[in-house]
């Protein structure tokens, strides 16, 4: 009799489990559970497994469904049901035509009128017109989370007839630049939802003029989120074009990769360096490797402590092994020239840095210190986490070992790190600061503005770099930027050798590459470091 | 026996509200702001001190920790920073997936550690024995992850014979769209006659369910040796073989059925165990249940999502231990005494 008990006993816990999995009663998984977009095409919903492109990426894809506040992983799938009034283009270093087909701007640069292209279609049904363009920026603006503050130099929006659009700006502004954002430039249909349209969006709708829509969305499942062709797109569908996408979330880079091995998904966003290097000679996969917007700061405290003396932060700019740490990322980096990455107006080239032990120590002796001189005591705290960042504190550590320089570094989770580098006794801070930076829009002001330019409190100004020269300098940029594209250019050049040369305020280490994985059959791929890990998938062509 | 039950009920009541004070520690002790996770590493000063209101940040320790208990009992467990969904919501879209692999594993744990187990006893001290203790000992202590790996290299990357991750082919949601009523996929598509999804769910289950079932299989098969061999020493043992029972006989006609006693009264607890063991092998599959989200939720340092998988874990073994206690203590009233 007892074994029979202890069966029940096993049932019951099973019947526990199950019941409070039991809630979802009714509920239909798959096709029958997408809301059907108006417009959407039926004959491109049916996708076979060659005209669907899947996409493998590291992390949950959506987190936010609303175009206003979006500003998180959705970005991969957003840009492709969502379009902004025009797109970055990372070679020639301009915006270009995207729902807007030619825009003017004054030359003071205060206003810009945009000219929306004809006979694009909201997935909605209802045209993309000028008013829909202002409705959808003034929400987001309104709505003010995110990244809605790339708008703050709008003061007025006017739709002066169905295709122009005129912003009048409180201060000069590239809003041709702003416009390409990655977040928060999305021009969507505001009447899509006849309630409250962030509960809407919420619910997985949609209301963008891409050429996608969404198809299911199913969070934490595997293939979480499911895209098809739009068939009103105004781009057309002539032409061999992938009609379906899905996002397949794979956090293990092995298992990601054996998919992409076994040709069950089209595109891995990240592999480490060995499985990257095992891609590169694999026939049935392809590799890219592009230099990103994103690049490490080695940031010194220029306000307290011993760093407050420029030369010895000069010494540790020479200390750094920037050619050794490149090599060691083995692709997952590239060297820096100066602060600005390639691909953004305002990068020098000719600005690498190199390792000077012997310059180093000469440095450190004028100051007092070095080998035979007195022993200096430094802080530095990072990433917890970040095999990268800890390779550079490694090689680091060991230079300036040999210079009679201790480093106590410390990992730290990031609201860690940024707390203690925030606080408000300054005796509290690190002596040194490691952190990655990137732009919200492809505009290299992000980095001055944010990181070098003097702040009442401490936000991502952790060199404490207060400078009035340096902050007038910094002002002036974004009217260079709309009026005077050659200026601007000079002006980031003479600020980077006063922030990095004079100033010494932050050393440059590397910028961090992409590394793509692609199946053979796709055609067409290029990474546009604008638009971090995004596949703009209509240009791609699905090949045999 | 209610003097009993109420002693049992206590205890398992102390022990989850012990849980819910460490959950909540837990959440306050680690290192971070939770507005910053959940505001984003730009976000303004109003937008993070918004976010310190929404999650009552600013009230003194004792009041969060009051609103915390209320609203967990209230059926409100906070809202994960990384999916901004309810906890509650998430977990229920995880937990099933999970108990899915689990369900699967620990069948497959019976129906082969018990059978090993019969031929480890009846063959005591030659090359089966030997074999099934070895085997099961290797069981036991190989890492998961490891043989999670193995496994997918081996017999899915390399051979092909199974999928290499995922709960079922997704492209079959538009073509068979599976009816859910447990939210647990092979239970569904069985109640339905899904079949097309059934299959690639069952073909899908295999390789990460041998890789969970490895450690309760071990334990099973080395359990039910020993009970059996201690079966096959008493009394009637001996009656049996006199009456002319042959060995094989003895063991799986008579001493089988007392010797599962412990083995079942194991497997309850077990499930609790192989829940969280399941966690890495589910990241290596990608199998969609509490494991992936627990680990996205540590990456992202979302401390009401972990807290609520703690939670959820905890309760899972103090429900699992109270039911076999409850039940030993019908069944044995020497239980019930102690």
């Amino acid at each position: 009799m007892r074994w029979h008990m202890r069966l029940l006993a096993a049932g019951a816990v099973a019947a526990v489990t199950v019941t409070a999995a039991a809630c979802s009663g009714g509920q239909v998984r798959g096709a029958a559970d997408s809301a059907p977009q108006s417009g959407s095409s039926a004959g491109a919903a049916g996708g076979t497994a060659d005209d669907t492109f899947t996409y493998v990426p590291n992390l949950d894809v959506v987190t936010d469904w609303d175009p206003a506040s979006s500003y998180s992983n959705e970005n991969i799938a957003m840009e492709n049901i969502y379009e902004s009034l025009t797109r970055y283009n990372p070679q020639t270093k301009k915006a270009e035509p995207r729902l807007a087909s030619s825009w003017t701007s004054s030359p003071d640069g205060k206003k810009w009128t945009f000219t929306l292209r004809e006979g694009a279609k909201f997935h909605t049904g209802k045209p993309v017109d000028a008013a829909a363009a202002k409705a959808s920026i003034e929400r987001t603006m309104k709505e003010g989370q995110g990244a809605a503050y790339i708008w703050g130099a709008v003061k007025k929006i006017e739709a002066k007839d169905a295709t122009t659009l005129e912003f009048t700006l409180k201060y000069p502004a590239p809003l041709d630049l702003i416009a390409s954002a990655g977040y928060a430039s999305y021009v969507y249909d505001t009447t899509a939802a006849s309630g409250d349209l962030k509960k809407w969006f919420g619910e997985g709708h949609d209301a963008g003029s891409g050429p996608y829509t969404i198809d299911t969305w199913q969070k934490g499942k595997e293939t979480e989120l499911t895209l098809k062709a739009f068939d009103d797109y105004w781009g057309g569908w002539d032409g061999a074009h992938y009609k379906k996408i899905a996002y397949r979330v794979t956090p293990e880079l092995t298992t990601a990769w054996q998919l992409l091995q076994r040709g069950e998904v089209s595109f891995v966003q990240r592999l480490n360096a060995q499985l990257f290097a095992q891609a590169g000679s694999t026939d049935t996969v392809q590799t890219s490797q592009t230099p990103s917007f994103q690049n490490l700061l080695v940031l010194f405290n220029t306000a307290d402590g011993p760093l407050k003396d420029v030369k010895l932060r000069q010494a540790l700019q020479k200390a750094i092994d920037y050619d050794g740490l490149v090599a060691a990322l083995k692709g997952a980096g590239v060297a820096a020239s100066g602060l600005v990455p390639e691909g953004l107006l305002g990068n020098i080239p000719g600005m690498t840095p190199k390792q000077d032990l012997a310059g180093a120590e000469a440095l450190l002796k004028e100051a007092g210190y070095g080998p035979g001189g007195k022993p200096l005591d430094l802080t530095l705290t990072y990433a917890q986490g970040d095999a990268d960042q800890e390779l550079l504190v490694t090689l680091l550590s060991s230079a300036l070992d040999k210079l009679n320089v201790k480093l106590s570094a410390k990992p730290l989770q990031w609201t860690t790190q940024w707390d203690q580098g925030k606080a408000k006794d300054p005796s509290k801070r690190q002596d040194i600061f490691v952190m990655y930076w990137f732009p919200d829009y492809a505009d290299a002001y992000s980095w001055f503005i944010n990181v070098f330019h003097g702040e009442k409190d401490v936000q991502f100004n952790l060199s404490y770099l207060k400078d009035a020269a340096i902050d007038k300098e910094i002002d002036e940029l974004p009217a260079l930027t709309a009026t005077d594209q050659a200026a601007a250019e000079k002006a980031y050049a003479d600020l980077q050798n006063k922030i990095i040369n004079e100033q010494a305020a932050v050393a440059v280490p590397y910028v961090q590459n992409y590394q793509r994985a692609y199946s053979k059959s796709v055609q067409g791929y290029v990474d546009n470091p604008a638009y971090p890990n995004v596949v703009f998938v209509y240009d791609l062509k699905p090949g045999a | 026996m209610p003097r009993y039950l109420i002693r049992r009920l206590g205890q398992a009541v102390l022990v989850v509200a012990g849980v819910i004070v460490l959950t909540f520690a837990i959440m306050r002790l680690v290192p971070g702001d939770p507005a910053v996770a959940y505001a984003g590493p730009k976000a303004t000063a109003a937008e993070l001190a918004d976010a310190r209101r929404r999650f009552g940040l600013d009230d003194p320790l004792p009041v969060q920790l009051w609103n915390y208990v209320r609203d967990l009992l209230g059926g409100d467990w906070g809202t994960s920073l990384h999916t901004r969904q309810p906890v509650r919501d998430d977990l229920f879209q995880a937990f099933p997936a999970s108990l899915e692999l689990v369900g699967a594993a620990l069948i497959i744990a019976l129906v082969a550690g018990i059978p090993l187990g019969i031929a480890a006893a009846r063959y005591k001290g030659r090359l089966p024995d030997l074999s099934v203790r070895l085997s099961s000992m290797l069981a036991v202590s190989v890492p998961v992850f490891w043989l999670a790996l193995a496994l997918q290299t081996v017999f899915a990357s390399g051979l092909g014979w199974f999928p290499v991750a995922g709960e079922y082919d997704a492209s079959l949601d538009r073509t068979s769209p599976l009816h859910l009523y447990t939210n647990i996929t092979a239970v569904d598509a069985l109640i339905t006659g899904n079949w097309p999804i059934l299959t690639s769910t069952l073909a899908h289950l295999v390789l990460p369910a041998l890789v969970i079932a490895a450690y309760p299989a071990g334990v099973v098969a080395q359990m039910t040796r020993a009970a059996l061999i201690e079966e096959s020493s008493r009394d009637h043992a001996r009656l049996e073989r006199a009456l002319g029972f042959g060995e094989t006989a003895v063991l799986t006609r008579f001493a089988l059925r007392p010797a599962l006693n412990p083995v079942l009264s194991l497997i309850a607890l077990v499930f609790a165990y192989s829940i969280v063991n399941g966690f890495l092998v589910e990241a290596v599959f990608n199998w969609p249940g509490l494991g992936r989200y627990a680990a996205d939720s540590i990456r992202s340092l979302d401390t009401p999502a972990i807290a609520g998988v703690t939670l959820l874990v905890a309760v899972l073994y103090v429900v699992a231990n109270l039911a076999v206690d409850l039940l030993q203590g019908v069944v044995d009233p020497r239980v019930r005494a102690r």
